[in-house]
């Protein structure tokens, strides 16, 4: 799609040769025309001037010499005349040896450059009658001065249409560049949005963009709204079924089961896989993933209550640390991330013997995370069925984590990749690659 | 030891009463957060199990009234709502522990004791060890030099609550107000009759009397 500056220039380039070219050109013509009126004035008084000039003489008729401008017969002086009569024709000496054609009827006309020098001549005929004869008096000038002037005036006309046509374009570029600001700090706005910088976009706008700025401040609060509400009926869901099944594992490990082993062991297995599967879904439904893109996590913020809460949990003796710039914003929902971080290091915290760290940095193409801890770790063969659905990597620890089963389901989400490796600290790595959201 | 219950779910509370008192703690229920802000503030408990989920007073907002009011009891969290971010909000509220439901009765179990550790101090070991006896809190037995000595519920509770006070004057009536919950009618006749069935059990010299003051555990190094 073309920039709205381009266009603009475009358009307004295009109507502003077709107007100026027909202004001016009709302005010339119409210059032209007024000039062609006054000129032909003249040239009628000067066939009056030259039939007053015609007297009878002995001969007949002849021209009183006297009474006729001097430019007549000065040689292509410019002034011209023929005067037609039944016996003959008589031309102004100004004319020298040129044959200046009678106009075919009465009239102005402008011959083509036929007169002396390449003059253009503008040609007036009157016809009368004088002592007794029909006389036809053509009376020419030179147009070529007036004709020059036009062009010249054309020419300067142009090169100054050119000038302007240029300074308000570039007055336009400037106009259009300041009226489209909001625009463009619109567009930055959405791109910090969706790098998480920001949560809403500014509503100090010009009235023409308050309806779209409106709008997407709107949808993002209704997804974020929406989101709130559907996480909290999950909470009242899982809260509605995880204490009915909390009496029943309770229940089922009760005194009088103690009897019954095989009865008791049966339901544990089972009411375990409801947990499972329930608090699994119930965390997959929870996800945020894209729909916010809004969303940030501030680790500066965020990260030391996680640490203190698992450092609570997993008992003072464990170092927990991490490495990460400072200031680090990752563009994902809170909980979301919350769910990932506190599942992978909650897992590590169970395996690990003294320490575990958490590393984050940033490439220009992904995110990338690692939980190191010094535990046991996994034998290399083992990591890949460890990774595959439903496996386990917390089954021999005390606790009901669903351990990588959530983080996965988080990872999957949001289309990043995760691997286990061998960790620097002797135990595993769990390293995520998680890019940067493509918009 | 004297434990708070507030869980508003009727036949999970019946449940986990049922358990606890089984594991030798005087349980005391609550189901309404109103009630639970009062009687967590007025009563000496030892340790409180809170739900989240309450009528009356949100169980964070219970929460940080009793931490505002300058109540020390260590609080574990029990709740359906087990996401990290609300457990991080749980434990910034000035819970000590989070427990999710559903949950096994022995995970509860371990979590309260290793809470009570924690609050007096001790290092988090499955057997409480003080003076000399190993108390086998799953059990509910001590081992003396390598031989084990079954206990009565009402000896377990009474040697447990003196385990973990060890060096420490105990009054009968702080005794009878940690050992019993708000319901059972408390007898310092009873008391006594425990405290010598101990020390016929462990030797004379494992609870010294402090005449007018009260019961010091000294343990068999003593």
């Amino acid at each position: 799609m073309k920039s709205i500056q381009g266009r603009l220039s475009l358009g307004l380039v295009a109507v502003l040769m077709v107007v100026g070219l027909v202004l001016a050109q009709s302005t010339l013509w119409l210059f032209e025309a007024g000039l062609q009126r006054y000129l032909q004035a003249g040239l009628r008084k000067e066939s009056e001037n030259l039939l007053a000039a015609l007297v009878r003489g002995e001969g007949g008729m002849q021209l009183d010499e006297r009474r006729i401008s001097a430019a007549y017969h000065r040689p292509f002086s410019g002034y011209y005349f023929r005067i037609d009569f039944p016996q003959g024709t008589w031309r102004s000496r100004s004319l020298w040896d040129l044959d200046m054609p009678q106009p075919t009827s009465a009239g102005l006309e402008k011959s083509a450059d036929l007169g002396p020098d390449g003059q253009q001549l503008l040609v007036f005929r009157a016809d009368y009658r004088r002592l007794g004869q029909n006389i036809s008096i053509s009376v020419a000038q030179d147009y070529s001065p007036v004709r020059d002037g036009f062009r010249r005036m054309q020419q300067i006309g142009l090169g100054l249409a050119g000038v302007a046509l240029l300074v308000i374009l570039v007055l336009q570029r400037i106009t259009v560049t300041r009226s489209l600001r909001p625009l463009e700090r619109a567009r930055q706005q959405i791109a910090q949005l969706q790098q998480g910088q920001r949560s809403q976009l500014d509503t100090q706008v010009p009235v023409e963009l308050e309806p779209l700025v409106a709008q997407i401040n709107h949808l993002l609060a209704h997804t974020e709204d929406s989101l709130r509400r559907s996480r909290n009926a999950l909470g009242n869901l899982g809260h509605a079924l995880k204490t009915p099944l909390a009496v029943l594992v309770s229940l089922a490990s009760s005194p009088q089961l103690r009897q019954l082993p095989q009865l008791s062991a049966q339901l544990h297995e089972q009411l375990e896989q409801i947990q499972q599967r329930l608090a699994r879904e119930l965390n997959r439904a929870r996800l945020a993933g894209d729909a916010l893109p809004g969303a940030q996590f501030d680790c500066d913020a965020e990260l030391p209550g996680l640490l203190s809460t698992l450092g609570l949990i997993h008992g003072e003796g464990l170092l927990l640390a991490r490495d990460m710039p400072g200031g680090l914003l990752l563009p994902w929902d809170r909980e979301d991330l919350l769910e990932l971080l506190g599942n992978l290091l909650d897992n590590a915290c169970k395996w690990a013997d003294s320490e575990v760290r958490l590393g984050i940095a940033e490439q220009p193409e992904a995110y990338q995370l690692w939980v190191d801890d010094d535990g046991p770790g996994i034998p290399q063969d083992a990591r890949e069925h460890v990774l595959t659905r439903g496996s386990r990597l917390d089954e021999q620890v005390a606790g009901h984590g669903l351990g990588l089963g959530i983080v996965r389901d988080i990872v999957d989400a949001w289309g990043g990749r995760i691997e286990l490796r061998q960790s620097p600290l002797g135990g595993l790595r769990v390293s995520l690659e998680l890019p940067r959201k493509a918009r | 030891m004297r434990l708070l219950l507030v869980e508003d779910n009727v036949p999970l509370a019946d449940e986990l009463t049922a358990a606890l008192q089984r594991q030798g703690y005087a349980v005391d229920w609550l189901a309404d957060g109103r009630d639970a802000v009062y009687q967590g503030q007025s009563e000496p408990y030892d340790l409180i199990i809170l739900d989240l989920g309450l009528p009356g007073l949100p169980g964070l907002e219970v929460l940080a009234q009793w931490r505002a009011g300058a109540l020390a009891t260590p609080v574990l969290i029990l709740t359906a709502r087990g996401s990290w971010a609300e457990r991080i909000e749980g434990l910034k509220a000035g819970a000590d522990d989070y427990l999710s439901k559903p949950f096994h009765p022995e995970e509860l179990q371990l979590r309260l004791q290793s809470l009570l550790r924690r609050a007096r101090g001790l290092a988090n070991q499955p057997r409480l060890e003080a003076a000399g006896l190993h108390l086998d809190e799953g059990r509910q037995c001590v081992t003396r030099d390598g031989d084990d000595i079954q206990l009565t519920a009402a000896e377990f509770r009474l040697l447990r609550y003196f385990m973990l006070h060890p060096r420490q004057i105990l009054s009968k009536s702080h005794l009878a107000e940690h050992l019993y919950d708000g319901e059972t009618e408390r007898d310092s006749n009873v008391l006594e009759v425990h405290v010598n069935h101990l020390r016929r059990k462990l030797g004379r010299s494992v609870i010294e009397t402090r005449r007018g003051q009260g019961y010091l555990y000294a343990g068999s190094a003593a």
